[in-house]
């Protein structure tokens, strides 16, 4: 019965989901591909930015936090809930400002030159693809668990489910069936929570709150203090303006919507985190205390609702795997066309959008294949935070505020924040006792500054700025 | 306990208000196409 009404689930998900990409509309140009026409509300904007980022490590992941270490990585997590808020503050509304831009890599390239914009590009296309492949891989774990099928089979049906929509309808497909999921998690856990809360917490909120207080007493007592330090840096940077994220910014109606968007994604994040540290927190008095991290969120589901819980916490998996798919999977391939290809070659509009879908359908492949070779879904997120930020962070960030950014600082930072977060994330890991992302974003910070002081007053303009003086002499 | 509630309650109605978004958004198009074909 339990089986056979998991599957039934799945299905009528995936029926109810190829519905809405089918009402989503097919992208018949590239800038309907890559910024739906710069034409989204505010609503779908931040229910997608809010879709992309609660994936299976702010779902599950948080549930299994909160059992352990009670509130003390909703304290860590706040720093993410910061980030947004900040990019909705200082980044968002200059992205957005921007003319005939379809990515960051673009943004880079207004403000620096091609090969800042290439080099950004290809981080952006490479971090899509890693992004993805640990999504397909969570994907695949949930499928086999339902179906039974090999881990294999289960990832090439996610991924290829995901990628057809993605496809065919670009961003707009994307951000309206990440509505469409975003919907079904943010009413189906917060009544988990609810019903673990009134209906099953024994003691009622004095056993919440002791509960609360000995998980976080004891997180506390378990983790050292520069181990805090690395995840508040993860959480802060890591995920800043990944590409998925600035495509949402480009795309929206307005500066005024881009920037709400994200603040409002921003209060929903530190909202979002409480909830899940909750249900961690209510399942200590209902679960075996020595419940494995990643399965307290399906024991808990099990124990409260037995028989129609399973199918619900598939459908909100499925949900949140899919949703952060889509996003990453369009937003490597529109990278692909407009920061690699299209500086070298002319496109017309038609090859443009062509060469999109062929990218998400190669990028979509690429991570299948890589989703069995990914450690486990918190490791694979890390080392793409660990690479991103330094990378692309610092040139994105000060290109975006400063007057006249060099291009040789920029090619600087993005080469040396790379290679230095490679360095210490697969070569040396060992070397150092804190988290690679530190260092590699100290290093892309000096290696700015320095590109910045050797290239000098004006040899070092970009092409935009050095078109704007000799206009500005020609006046 | 409260808070959580709250969060839990707020996490709901944004759900809800995203969802009538995209109800408008994914109506929209039709509507427009058969306006359209009138015309």
């Amino acid at each position: 019965m339990d089986k056979v009404l998991s599957v039934v689930a799945v299905v009528a998900y995936t029926a109810m989901l190829a519905f809405v990409a089918v009402r989503a509309r097919v992208a018949r140009e590239f800038v309907e591909f890559s910024l739906a026409r710069r034409a989204l509300p505010l609503a779908l904007i931040f229910g997608s930015i809010a879709a992309a980022y609660v994936g299976p490590g702010f779902s599950i992941g948080f549930v299994g936090r909160g059992f352990q270490s009670g509130f003390l990585f909703w304290g860590i997590g706040l720093a993410y809930a910061v980030q947004n808020i900040l990019v909705g503050l200082l980044v968002a509304p200059r992205l957005r400002s921007l003319k005939d831009c379809h990515t960051l890599g673009d943004a880079i390239g207004q403000k620096y030159d091609r090969k800042c914009q290439i080099l950004a590009g290809i981080i952006s296309v490479g971090l899509c693809t890693g992004f993805s492949a640990v999504m397909a891989n969570a994907g695949g774990v949930v499928l086999s668990d339902i179906f039974g099928f090999p881990n294999w089979a289960s990832v090439v049906i996610v991924v290829a489910v995901t990628a057809s929509y993605t496809t065919f309808g670009g961003l707009r497909a994307s951000v309206i069936t990440d509505a469409f999921q975003f919907t079904v998690f943010s009413i189906l856990m917060p009544i988990v929570l609810l019903l673990a809360i009134l209906f099953h917490l024994n003691g009622g909120a004095a056993t919440f709150a002791r509960e609360a207080s000995a998980a976080t007493a004891a997180g506390l007592n378990s983790t050292s203090t520069i181990e805090i330090v690395g995840l508040v840096a993860a959480f802060l940077l890591g995920e800043t303006l990944i590409p998925p994220y600035a495509n949402r910014a480009l795309a929206s109606k307005t500066v005024r919507v881009s920037q709400n968007s994200f603040i409002l994604a921003g209060i929903f994040s530190a909202v979002w985190f409480m909830v899940m540290i909750s249900l961690g927190v209510v399942a200590r008095s209902i679960i075996p205390s020595g419940t494995d991290e990643d399965h307290v969120l399906l024991n808990l589901v099990d124990s409260i609702i037995p028989v129609e819980g399973h199918a619900l916490l598939l459908v909100v998996l499925m949900s949140v795997i899919m949703s952060s798919l889509n996003s990453l999977l369009n937003a490597g391939a529109i990278a692909f066309a407009e920061d690699v290809v299209k500086p070298y070659v002319k496109l017309t509009d038609r090859t443009a959008l062509n060469i999109g879908r062929c990218a998400t359908i190669a990028i979509a492949a690429v991570a299948a294949a890589g989703a069995t070779a990914v450690p486990s879904i918190i490791k694979g997120l890390l080392i793409c935070y660990a690479i991103w930020a330094p990378a692309i962070l610092p040139a994105a960030i000060i290109g975006l505020w400063a007057k006249h950014p060099r291009p040789l600082a920029g090619i600087l930072s993005i080469c040396v924040g790379t290679l230095v977060a490679v360095t210490f994330q697969f070569i040396l890991p060992s070397a150092i006792k804190v988290p690679a992302i530190i260092p590699a974003l100290g290093s892309s910070i000096l290696a700015y500054i320095l590109g910045h002081w050797l290239a000098g007053e004006s040899g070092g303009a970009s092409p935009t700025l050095r078109l704007n003086m000799e206009c500005e002499g020609w006046k | 306990m409260i808070a959580v509630i709250a969060g839990a309650l707020s996490i709901i109605v944004s759900g809800v208000w995203v969802a009538i978004a995209l109800v408008r958004a994914i109506s929209v198009p039709r509507v427009r196409s058969i306006q359209n074909k009138d015309v």
